[in-house]
């Protein structure tokens, strides 16, 4: 495994039984992706990209295969081990936003930092940063249900960021939202991870978030279309 | 508070309505075993109060036969046995301004060092009430609930007669005495001979023997200068053996008040379980950003402790208010019943506040666990969708259902295991759960059966409800189980009394063959030792159109296994046989008991001795101890202690006692009851004896059976009312959960009167499902509690009537409770804002 790379899947395989038959997800997928990399992964409705993004980001197991992310073996790791990995190290970012409705966005920006250990006022500051980081200094206090959809997709993101995690991920972001907020939040995100050096998996079907990635694969009959090194725009 | 407990707390708070359901089903099963627990012990510790205060420090007592003591005996003792310090003691009881007071005849001179109250102030007269005749003393409290002060006359009534007394003075409760004194009568015992009609008799004497050899060798001295038909036995030993015979029914009140809190759990299980549901996607979420299952589980676990440790407080307070109200019918029915006792408020002891609080927030924690592992288990992304949920729930029906009979076999298996009270409640509740996890399957029956008739009859709608009622299997299924477990409680216990009243009708019927009754009036034969006058018993037997009597005496005795009434009857005729033989050959019972060569036991003096025909039973008498053959075993419903028959020629062998206290008058063919009854009337009266018809003797008796059940029926009534609160709880969390369904019904053309229309018909079939579970269960439960519970506690066997009318009462009960609670969720989704439903996850 080269130095700077942050995620290795190697032989990756997941199946959901449906009644009498197995539906094959992935077949033994492989992938290598980089530190400060954004790679975004395409394919129809179906074709395996969130069971991807969960497989990565620990909350699922794979059947067979490995995934080490920021030399983390996730497949030894227990249930606990992996959800505190999760905690420190991963971001999430969600079509339907996933905000907890009874927290205010500052609490719902605060709640990575406060899992992870920090105490009351360095998180309110960091939270409250990172809130007018995404242009939402103002809403603070406000609870989801009174936001746009565009409003809370960026209270996601800052809530993605503000632990400075090493990998986010990102489940149709635009998905939920119009053309229009839809690329201003993509645009949010990619500064943000950019500036941040962090590194950026999102599973997506449009065309535009690809175009923003540094290397794009494309999700097919559970492997990926092309070679994971030649499939970079 | 950390964020993702403030979060999950938020969900309680914004949800109020289900927050205020869930801490007042807590609150009330809390409050209903409390409530019991408090009027039980109330009621004990006053009778173990006023029962210390009786004995005072004694430590040992003379007691006699039927008639008491000769005063003579005090005496003889004092001077030649050294019998000191000693006291005589008459005891009766009477009634004045509906107040039941413990008449306490002593000799104020003798009294040093006995009892604590009368030592409390040379303020009380006691020298007045030595010198004067008909003068007594009473506690304070009760006094001013009397409406009496110090110098006012009243008038007492002892066995039918009236008294005039003067209150002398008052004795002080204020030093946290009150509940041993209320409702003691201090008489001189001279005054108390008088008005017992025991003169130159005693009750008991006390004694203060010292310990150790001293005591051995005062016990041997005096021993050996009583009388034959005297005993020296420890202090106390009647009230002990008293209070052991309402044992049986304060153990029917706790466990009748521990189904209401079982009922509570269901809702508590039922509530905490939706609570968990409706946040999968927020513990979804907060599993995802590294909140571990551990802490899931602790933040569920913990929201149900604050929830208990609310509703817990709330049932405590709610329970000393109802503790009240059942004070008095716990009272009514040991007074009806036992015996006589006197409790003004209910004594906040710490054991049942400890006991309550300790059942809500462990029935609390008991119900969260399941919905708590169910929270901590959910996986951390959403795939794992409500129809997954609901699959899993339906492959775990036939498991249930297995559950539910292994269930029920163990319980049945604890049937047979003993004959120990508790271990029929065991078993009795371990039958209830096995029947509920049984639910489920029914449930998933009915609702396939009722799809397609529902369907032909209310088209789309009707099919709608019957597939909702199964798809939501994981909660239809807990509060059709609720409510089914409060309905067939009620069917249960319905039928038990039924069945019982009917049979105390039919052996009240068997057993009150003559035409009418002469009697003492009394508080019951445990306590007054009445007799009617001689000559009246004579003048009515001879009465013109008499044709037959049957004189009856009755008299407790304290044996070694506790305290048993004594019975001689005789009748010219075969009255006698108007007892019913339940063990015995009644062609060779009858004549050897006219022959005086033996005794009948009474069915619960058998059961809990285990006596049959054959076997022998020891009475004390004139003559020392002595052992009657048992010629059979027959059916008596008597709360009291149980009776050994005999014939008055067997008794009149034994004792010396020509008493008859209850008279049994048969009328010639064509005599009129009217003009007898018209004729002896004022001769009764002059005597201070009552008269009265069957007809009335059998209304009273009926009237007190109904008394004694109107606590059981308040019980009923509270477990229904908690099942409802979790049935409103279960149906509102069901409805508010199908918010985005309903939307899109709306938005697809359903008129808001037809989604009300849609959610009532649900609940009512559920309410009906209920129904329906609910009448076998019921029947079961009304088995086992009168084959089991009630021969077990009071050595009754009843047939089981069938009583349509609470059947359909069960029916109507649990559609009503199932329509009435889903009232509110038709109203609110009937008028849902689409906007908002449509964008709820």
């Amino acid at each position: 495994m080269p130095d700077d790379s942050l995620i290795t899947l190697t032989g990756l395989s997941q199946s959901y039984r449906e009644g009498q038959r197995t539906h094959h997800v992935l077949r033994g997928l492989h992938l290598e992706v980089c530190r400060g990399e954004a790679v975004a992964i395409l394919g129809r409705s179906g074709s395996g990209k969130s069971t991807l993004l969960n497989l990565i980001g620990g909350i699922d197991r794979p059947q067979h295969g490995q995934i080490t992310v920021a030399g983390a073996e996730l497949t030894s790791l227990s249930e606990r081990r992996r959800t505190l990995f999760r905690r420190r190290h991963l971001g999430f970012v969600y079509q339907f936003f996933n905000l907890i409705p009874t927290l205010t966005s500052e609490e719902n920006v605060r709640l990575p930092l406060e899992l992870n250990g920090w105490g009351p006022d360095p998180s309110v500051s960091a939270a409250r940063a990172m809130l007018a980081e995404v242009g939402l200094g103002q809403r603070a206090t406000a609870f989801p249900d009174v936001l746009s959809g565009g409003e809370q997709q960026r209270v996601a993101i800052a809530r993605a960021l503000v632990h400075q995690p090493s990998l986010v991920l990102a489940d149709e972001p635009t998905g939920n939202l119009d053309a229009e907020t839809g690329e201003q939040v993509l645009a949010l995100l990619d500064r943000l991870v950019r500036d941040a050096g962090r590194t950026l998996v999102v599973a997506t079907h449009a065309p535009r978030i690809a175009e923003l990635a540094d290397r794009v694969l494309t999700l097919e009959d559970g492997l990926f279309r092309t070679g994971p090194a030649e499939a970079k725009l | 508070m950390r964020l993702p407990s403030k979060a999950s707390l938020r969900y309680l708070l914004r949800h109020p309505w289900q927050l205020g359901l869930t801490i007042l089903g807590i609150a009330l099963g809390v409050a209903v075993v409390v409530a019991v627990d408090l009027a039980n012990s109330s009621a004990r510790l006053a009778f173990k109060l006023s029962m210390e205060q009786l004995s005072g420090r004694a430590t040992h007592q003379i007691v006699g036969g039927p008639t008491g003591l000769a005063e003579e005996l005090f005496v003889s003792l004092r001077m030649a046995a050294r019998a000191r310090p000693s006291a005589p003691v008459v005891e009766g009881y009477g009634q004045s301004r509906g107040e039941t007071l413990h008449l306490l005849g002593i000799a104020p001179l003798a009294e040093s060092g006995f009892r604590e109250h009368l030592q409390q102030a040379e303020a009380l007269p006691l020298e007045r009430l030595l010198s004067e005749p008909d003068t007594a003393l009473l506690a304070d409290v009760t006094a001013r609930r009397m409406g009496l002060e110090a110098g006012d006359t009243f008038t007492l009534e002892i066995a039918g007669e009236d008294h005039r007394l003067t209150l002398l003075g008052l004795l002080d409760t204020d030093n946290g005495s009150a509940a041993g004194l209320d409702g003691l009568l201090i008489t001189d015992i001279a005054t108390a001979q008088v008005l017992t009609d025991m003169v130159g008799r005693l009750s008991w004497i006390d004694l203060q023997l010292p310990q150790g050899q001293a005591g051995t060798a005062a016990r041997r001295r005096i021993e050996s200068r009583l009388p034959e038909d005297a005993r020296l036995v420890r202090a106390g030993s009647r009230q002990r053996s008293l209070m052991q015979m309402s044992q049986a029914f304060h153990t029917n009140l706790t466990a009748m008040s521990l189904l209401a809190l079982v009922v509570g759990m269901f809702l508590i299980y039922n509530t905490m379980g939706f609570a968990v549901l409706r946040r999968r996607p927020l513990i979804g979420t907060l599993r995802v950003l590294g909140v571990t299952q551990r802490e899931i589980f602790a933040m569920i676990v913990m929201e149900a402790i604050l929830l208990g440790v609310l509703g817990t407080a709330l049932g405590l307070a709610l329970g000393v208010a109802l503790g009240q109200g059942l004070l008095d019918l716990v009272t009514r029915t040991i007074n009806d019943l036992y015996f006589a006792v006197t409790v003004g408020d209910v004594m906040l002891t710490p054991t049942p506040v400890l006991k309550g609080s300790a059942l809500g927030l462990g029935a609390t924690l008991v119900a969260v666990l399941a919905p708590a592992f169910e929270a901590a288990r959910t996986q951390p992304r959403h795939t794992l969708t409500r129809s997954l949920l609901e699959e899993r729930v339906h492959a775990l029906v036939p498991w249930l259902a297995g559950a539910g009979l292994l269930l029920g076999a163990a319980a049945g298996g604890l049937l047979l295991a003993g004959d120990d009270l508790v271990l029929g409640f065991a078993s009795l509740f371990l039958l209830l759960v096995a029947v509920t996890l049984l639910v489920p399957l029914a449930v998933v029956a009915l609702a396939r059966a009722c799809a397609p008739l529902l369907g032909s009859l209310m088209g789309l709608q009707g099919r709608m409800a019957a597939r909702e009622v199964h798809a939501s299997l994981s909660r239809t299924g807990v509060a059709i189980a609720a409510l089914m477990l409060a309905v067939s409680t009620t069917v249960g216990v319905g039928v038990m009394i039924e069945s019982f009243r009917d049979t105390v009708r039919v052996w009240l019927g068997a057993r009150l063959q003559a035409d009418l009754y002469l009697s003492v009036p009394g508080l019951g034969t445990t306590r007054a030792e009445s007799r009617l006058d001689p000559k009246l018993v004579q003048k009515a037997a001879d009465m013109a159109g008499v044709a037959d009597v049957m004189t009856l005496r009755s008299v407790t005795q304290e044996t070694d296994a506790g305290l048993v009434r004594i019975q001689a009857v005789r009748a010219s005729g075969h009255a006698e046989e108007s007892y019913r033989l339940k063990q015995g050959d009644a062609h060779q019972v009858w004549p050897a008991f006219r022959d005086a060569k033996g005794v009948l036991v009474s069915e619960p003096l058998a059961y809990r001795r285990d006596l049959g025909p054959g076997a022998r039973i020891d009475l004390h008498t004139r003559d020392g101890p002595a052992s009657f053959p048992i010629l059979g075993i027959y059916y008596e419903y008597d709360s009291g202690p149980g009776v050994v028959l005999m014939h008055r020629r067997l008794y009149d062998r034994h004792w010396d006692d020509p008493a008859v206290d209850a008279l049994g008058l048969f009328l010639a063919p064509g005599a009129s009851a009217q003009v007898i009854e018209e004729r002896l009337r004022p001769i009764a009266a002059a005597s201070g004896a009552q008269l009265r018809a069957t007809r009335e003797i059998r209304e009273r008796s009926m009237a007190i059976f109904d008394r004694t059940f109107a606590i059981t029926e308040v019980l009923r009534l509270l477990t229904v009312l908690v099942a409802f609160v979790g049935i409103l709880s279960a149906l509102m969390a069901l409805q508010l959960e199908r918010v985005r369904s309903l939307g899109i019904l709306r938005a697809t053309g359903f008129t808001p009167g037809q989604v009300g229309g849609l959610v009532t018909l649900q609940t009512g079939l559920m309410g009906l499902m209920s129904g329906l579970l609910a009448i076998p269960s019921g029947l079961l439960l009304a088995e086992v509690l009168i084959h089991v519970i009630n021969r077990r506690a009071f050595g009754w066997s009843m047939q089981t009537l069938m009583p349509a009318d609470v059947l359909a009462e069960a029916m109507v009960l649990a559609i009503a409770s199932a329509l009435l609670a889903g009232l509110y969720p038709a109203w609110r989704m009937a008028r849902i804002d689409l906007t908002t439903a449509l964008r709820t996850e």
